[in-house]
């Protein structure tokens, strides 16, 4: 998996000064997310409540929680590689401790995420969480 | 009487927003339409001098609620141009309407019947025709219409002995096309069918005379006609009214109960359960009005020209697959191969453009089409031609963004 720098990612899209910019950059950084196949794409691991498609993997190793996401929509899997680049590494209890509505805000997401697409990463999120 | 898009423009009020920091185009008017400040004066002014339930209280406020509401019965049956015998019954919408009519002939219905839809229609003029099958062990058929809104002779048997139900949109919601509605009304007559016309895309372009098309029952809803939402209506012929189960029971709609037995009120009242919603039924009458006094043919003109030109401006785009027709559409729908309607939606709507990404209701459509979801932009008379082209400009611009891989 390609490495998910946070930190890099905020500043790419922090440095958008248009929705344009915004836009093409979701859609960069939807490239670079590893996809999954269509064995892994199945009704189960998807998230219920999204606008498009959206397919969640959860892994766990010595209590490290990993997720690989997923959908049919490019500039939702740039939103997956933000929110992938939050969650990554850190074990339920810390997910859990974190306000990750909150740290996505600090993305400059905002000419993207309207309110029904904003439900739909929220379900995302509390099933990161749960 | 001439027809000018940028003067009844200004009788909209929330045209003139910002969305998105970007000047509102509402492109979205198949869903529902924006509404005039004419409506929106009719429900303040309910509100503030008439105010009470209807058909109840004997007092002043009652009487001049009372005689607006029934006054609007009578503005919604001459804007259908409905004949004589015949009710307006208020629902919440089409939808409303045509699950009464679904409901209402369960009795009648036994396992040899058929009921027949066409493959044009929206969920709601499908899945109530579908449940009742499941119920009655009736059989749904769907008559295979072409997304050019053509059919074949040779589904002339479609039509037969045991069709007891047609069920047909006039206009596809999805891709705008309208059907050959006279063709299969009078096969459907010519079998003895209850016919049924759900007229939620036609009314607010198209002048609907229901005497013509004699069907049995005609469903629309106020909100896709310049009116305010939760109110709709279901006109009937008073024979195909009169066989209907009420969908819900409860006041108005009786004369006399006792704990052993209930006698029902008269039409259009036995089908009207509740305090029914009277500020929505002024609103749908000041719409008829508002319609009314535009000239109407100048209007579809208008609105026709404006998904023309998208048509034009598009239809030689490799990247863009339009399944609207051509011509005689307000609709224009399309896709664009590896680039999800969402996300094209997504951009326009930063862009201050609304408009439709989805499948529409219309899931077995979708599928005869042989895509998921499509892009569809809907015109209304208050659109003009550089929202047509600014559609068209945004468009490409999203393209050009989202379509790098
Ligand atoms: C063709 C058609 N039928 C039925 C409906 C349902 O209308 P309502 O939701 O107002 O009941 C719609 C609305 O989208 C429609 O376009």
């Amino acid at each position: 998996m390609t490495e998910l720098n946070r930190d890099a990612i905020q500043a790419q899209l922090k440095a958008c000064t248009s929705k344009e910019a915004t836009f093409k950059e979701l859609v960069s950084l939807s490239k670079q997310l590893e996809r999954l196949t269509d064995a892994e794409k199945i009704e189960e691991n998807k998230v219920k409540g999204c606008e498009s498609a959206v397919w969640l993997i959860e892994r766990q190793e010595n209590g490290i929680c990993t997720f690989q996401a997923d959908s049919d929509a490019k500039l939702m899997r740039g939103v997956l590689m933000v929110i992938l680049s939050l969650t990554n590494g850190h074990s339920k209890a810390e997910l859990q401790a974190m306000d990750l509505a909150a740290e996505l805000n600090e993305f400059n997401l905002s000419s993207y995420l309207t309110s029904s697409r904003t439900n739909g990463i929220l379900r995302i999120l509390q099933q990161i969480q749960t | 009487m001439s027809f000018d898009a940028n003067t009844i423009r200004d009788e909209f009020p929330i045209l003139s927003m910002e969305a998105n920091e970007h000047p509102l185009v509402y492109l979205d008017n198949a869903a529902t339409t924006q509404k005039p400040q004419v409506v929106l004066d009719a429900l303040i002014t309910y509100y503030t001098t008439s105010n009470a339930n209807v058909h109840r209280g004997a007092h002043y406020l009652s009487d001049r609620a009372t005689a607006q509401f029934e006054h609007a019965r009578d503005r919604v049956a001459q804007f259908l141009n409905a004949p004589e015998n015949s009710y307006v019954i208020w629902t919440k919408g089409t939808t409303e309407a045509i699950n009464q009519v679904a409901h209402g002939l369960e009795w009648c219905i036994t396992p040899d019947d058929e009921i027949l839809i066409t493959s044009l229609e929206h969920h709601a003029n499908l899945v109530p025709w579908q449940q009742l099958a499941f119920r009655t062990g009736a059989r749904l058929r769907v008559l295979p219409l072409t997304s050019k809104g053509e059919w074949e002779p040779e589904y002339a048997h479609y039509f037969n002995e045991h069709t007891r139900i047609f069920a047909c949109t006039q206009i596809s919601n999805a891709i705008g096309v309208k059907t050959p509605l006279k063709d299969m009304l009078a096969a459907a007559k010519a079998v003895g069918a209850f016919t049924l016309v759900d007229g939620a895309q036609a009314v607010a372009h198209y002048e609907v005379d229901v005497t013509e098309l004699d069907c049995d029952f005609y469903a629309f809803s106020g909100h896709k006609m310049y009116g305010p939402t939760g109110i709709g209506a279901l006109y009937g012929k008073a024979h195909a009214l009169d066989v209907l189960t009420p969908l819900q029971t409860g006041g108005e709609m009786v004369s006399h109960v006792t704990y052993n037995s209930t006698e029902f009120n008269t039409l259009p009242y036995r089908l009207e359960a509740g305090t029914p919603n009277i500020e929505g039924v002024i609103g749908l009458s000041a719409a008829c009005d508002f319609l009314a006094s535009q000239d109407r043919e100048d209007m579809l003109i208008w609105e026709q020209k404006l998904a023309r030109y998208v048509y034009d401006e598009l239809k030689f785009n490799n990247d863009i697959e339009i399944y609207s027709p051509a011509i005689d559409t307000t609709v224009v729908s399309l896709s664009v191969p590896g680039i999800h309607t969402l996300d094209l939606n997504g951009y326009l709507d930063s862009q201050g453009i609304a408009v439709r990404a989805g499948s529409h209701c219309a899931h077995p459509l979708m599928a005869q089409l042989g895509v998921s979801s499509t892009l569809r932009a809907s015109f209304a008379c208050y659109n003009t031609l550089s929202e047509a082209r600014r559609f068209c400009d945004v468009l490409l611009e999203a393209i050009e963004i989202l379509g790098d891989d």
